[in-house]
């Protein structure tokens, strides 16, 4: 193999002088014709191009890493802010939602058990991009100094960001259903990356074999670029607000006095006997109910509660609270499920409503018929039990039960062994506080 | 400039910008958290029943009062006789009617046959919608006349039948246990508060002609919404 290079090597107009791959001084001095092949050389400029391109990809992932990054962190004071979706100006009109729900599921944060919110997957893209930034950077001042070693580890480490864009691309699709303009970016520029760095590597063209010391530099960028995420993560770890707040978000925001149904208007939603008794205040076609249902289900959190909900929609056609509707059809469902009581249509029809939330809300827009009729083709069972006095009278019952224990008029709340959980609780702080409350706190 | 020195030129802003940026985002973070007052009251309306604005307090009071005479307040038992709720309502007949006039969207007004306690199925449809239509009302209030023919002593127990009837039906078709504290009962027989004509235009269970006669075969039926 190495006889092989060799003679590439001779090929390309200079022979190997020494292990690194560069002509001795006095090969060069004992053939004065010897000149640099063009734009394939090692050595050579061109190789810089490419390095820059990585460099200004890695800076611009930096850019998108931090943006997210900052978001983050600016909603561990457990308030509310916009997130931001675009890098562009004027770029935000009709993104925030998918950025939220993006920055808000379970798969946005590791660690979220041991810490409020976790630490930001978007950190270690932080990180590794900075690191890129710096390798490239390096390299490309280095120019005809750097090795092709050197290049082959920046390309092995451009792999990584590439990986994990597949992946959360993909979660971001199966999982989550929505998109982040902002991870999209760093999808894009760590294709651009790795691309770079491949036409580095490419353009560079000392032999691998031929450098001694090429296990021990990419050791020492292996070395590096844990480094990095390491300090990172690190700084993270020790300026993560970790105040009275959150402990005082464990025992919960209020209790119920009344937790009881007489009127067996609780429904059955997620029933795990000898768990952590729970109960839910929901409407059917409230966005943050299902977001909320969601990411009780991806952190996997479902499974230690014994969960029933309390309907309460959020629709002036059966909520006197309500001057107007919030979620015009909430009725309608509520009713259907309530019909379905006791049978397993409950969860069917929930997991139905959620998944046509937008086009039910809509369709609702001047009067529930239309959702009623839908509700009926779906869901036969419920058709006789729609609309009639007795359904009507359990939505209303439903509806006095937050009333008799003076509930926010908000949806959705959850009750663990009667307490409530804070809204600031429901998101970024949900496995920390729930796990605690709970009682498996770590 | 050897090796080292430019790893480090470029290595360190690399490492340090976005350390100092994430200190530096975290840090406030943790200032705005402790600076935030949690023991401030949110500004979420709370789910509460229904005050609408027909509840003047003169009507409040005569719901009070009735409610109360009633057994649905606190009390052992259930229905207001006649003598009674003249004496918790004090009012004249006239006065105690209007005070329901406002209710004309609300209230319902089920009939009866001629000396009959029973509900026919236009009667127990109507019971049965003004029933669903509780919203955020407390109170149920069955108000049971009968026309003056025969005997007062008759009429009176007439109308507590046809008050019974209702009540009965609700029993029995919702098992609601909110049913014995929120339904009163008032008979008033034929000798407080009868209903004119104009009442005939309200919503009844029948849609034949209506006299004043027929319209005091009934119960007048409808929710309050007033926060007693």
């Amino acid at each position: 193999m190495a006889r092989k290079w060799e003679e590439l090597a001779e090929d390309d107009g200079y022979s190997l002088g020494d292990a690194d791959g560069f002509p001795d001084a006095a090969d060069v001095e004992a053939d004065v014709d010897y000149e640099p092949p063009i734009n394939t050389g090692f050595g050579q400029k061109p190789v810089r191009i490419p390095l820059v391109l990585v460099l200004l990809a890695a800076l611009g992932g930096a850019m998108f890493a931090a943006t997210s990054t900052a978001d983050f962190a600016a909603h561990l004071d457990r308030q509310v802010h916009s997130v931001t979706c675009s890098v562009m100006p004027g770029g935000e009109a009709g993104m925030e939602n998918g950025c939220k729900v993006v920055m808000m599921s379970p798969y946005s944060s590791w660690f979220r058990t041991d810490y409020w919110g976790g630490i930001p997957i978007s950190l270690f893209a932080l990180a590794v991009f900075c690191f890129l930034a710096y390798r490239a950077a390096h390299l490309a001042w280095k120019g005809g100094e750097a090795t092709r070693a050197e290049t082959g580890f920046l390309l092995a480490a451009t792999v990584l960001p590439v990986v994990m864009s597949v992946g959360y691309g993909y979660i971001s699709y199966s999982e989550v259903g929505a998109l982040c303009t902002v991870c999209a970016g760093i999808y894009v520029v760590s294709g651009l990356t790795f691309v770079g760095a491949l036409a580095a590597f490419v353009m560079s063209s000392s032999p691998p074999m031929g450098d001694p010391d090429g296990a021990r530099r990419f050791g020492v960028g292996v070395l590096e670029g844990v480094g990095f995420v390491v300090v990172l993560t690190m700084v993270w770890l020790v300026f993560i607000p970790q105040t009275e707040a959150n402990e005082r978000g464990v025992s919960g925001c209020g209790t119920l006095v009344q937790p009881e149904d007489p009127a067996g208007i609780m429904l059955d939603i997620g029933r795990n006997p000898g768990k952590a008794a729970s109960i839910e205040l929901l409407d059917p076609l409230c966005p943050a109910c299902k977001a909320f249902d969601g990411r009780l289900h991806e952190s996997g959190l479902d499974k230690t509660l014994d969960l029933r909900a309390v309907l309460f929609p959020l629709d002036a056609e059966c909520n006197w609270m309500l001057t107007e509707s919030l979620h015009p059809g909430a009725c309608a469902v509520s009713e259907a499920m309530l019909c379905a009581n006791g049978q397993s249509d409950v969860r069917a029809i929930l997991q139905w409503a959620f998944e046509n939330q937008a086009a039910l809300l809509e369709a609702a827009k001047d009067g529930d018929g239309p959702v009623r009729s839908q509700i009926k083709a779906a869901f036969p069972a419920v058709g006789g039990c729609l609309g009639t006095p007795v359904a009507r009278n359990r939505v209303v019952k439903s509806l006095r039960w937050a009333v008799a224990n003076a509930l926010p008029v908000m949806t959705p709340q959850l009750f663990v062994k009667g307490n409530r959980l804070c809204d600031e609780d429901t998101d970024l702080g949900l496995e920390y506080t729930l796990t605690r409350m709970v009682g498996g706190a770590k | 400039m050897n090796d080292i020195m430019r790893r480090a030129i470029v290595g360190v802003p690399a490492l340090l910008v976005p350390l100092l940026m994430v200190s530096s985002w975290l840090g406030a973070a943790e200032s705005r958290l402790n600076a935030a007052d949690y023991t401030a009251e949110e500004e979420v309306a709370i789910a509460s029943v229904s005050e609408d604005a027909y509840c003047t307090p003169k009507l409040k009071a005569i719901v009070r009062r009735v409610a109360t005479a009633c057994g649905l307040v606190g009390a052992s038992g259930r229905g207001c006789q006649p003598a009674v709720a003249k004496n918790v309502a004090q009012l004249t007949d006239d006065e105690f009617n209007a005070l329901f006039r406002p209710l004309e969207k609300r209230a319902h007004i089920v009939q009866f046959d001629a000396d009959s306690v029973d509900l026919d199925p236009s009667g127990v449809r109507t019971v049965e919608t003004a029933w669903a239509a509780q919203q955020g009302a407390s109170f149920f209030f069955v108000v049971a006349r009968a026309s003056p023919d025969g005997k007062t002593e008759h009429n009176e127990k007439l109308s507590a039948g046809r008050a019974r009837s209702v009540l009965g039906h609700l029993e029995q078709k919702f098992r609601d246990p909110d049913i014995a504290k929120q339904v009163g009962l008032l008979w008033l027989g034929e000798d407080f508060a009868q209903l004119g004509e104009e009442f005939c235009g309200w919503q009844r269970s029948r849609t034949e002609e209506c006299t004043e006669k027929e319209i005091n075969r009934s119960a007048f039926v409808a929710w309050i919404d007033c926060a007693i």
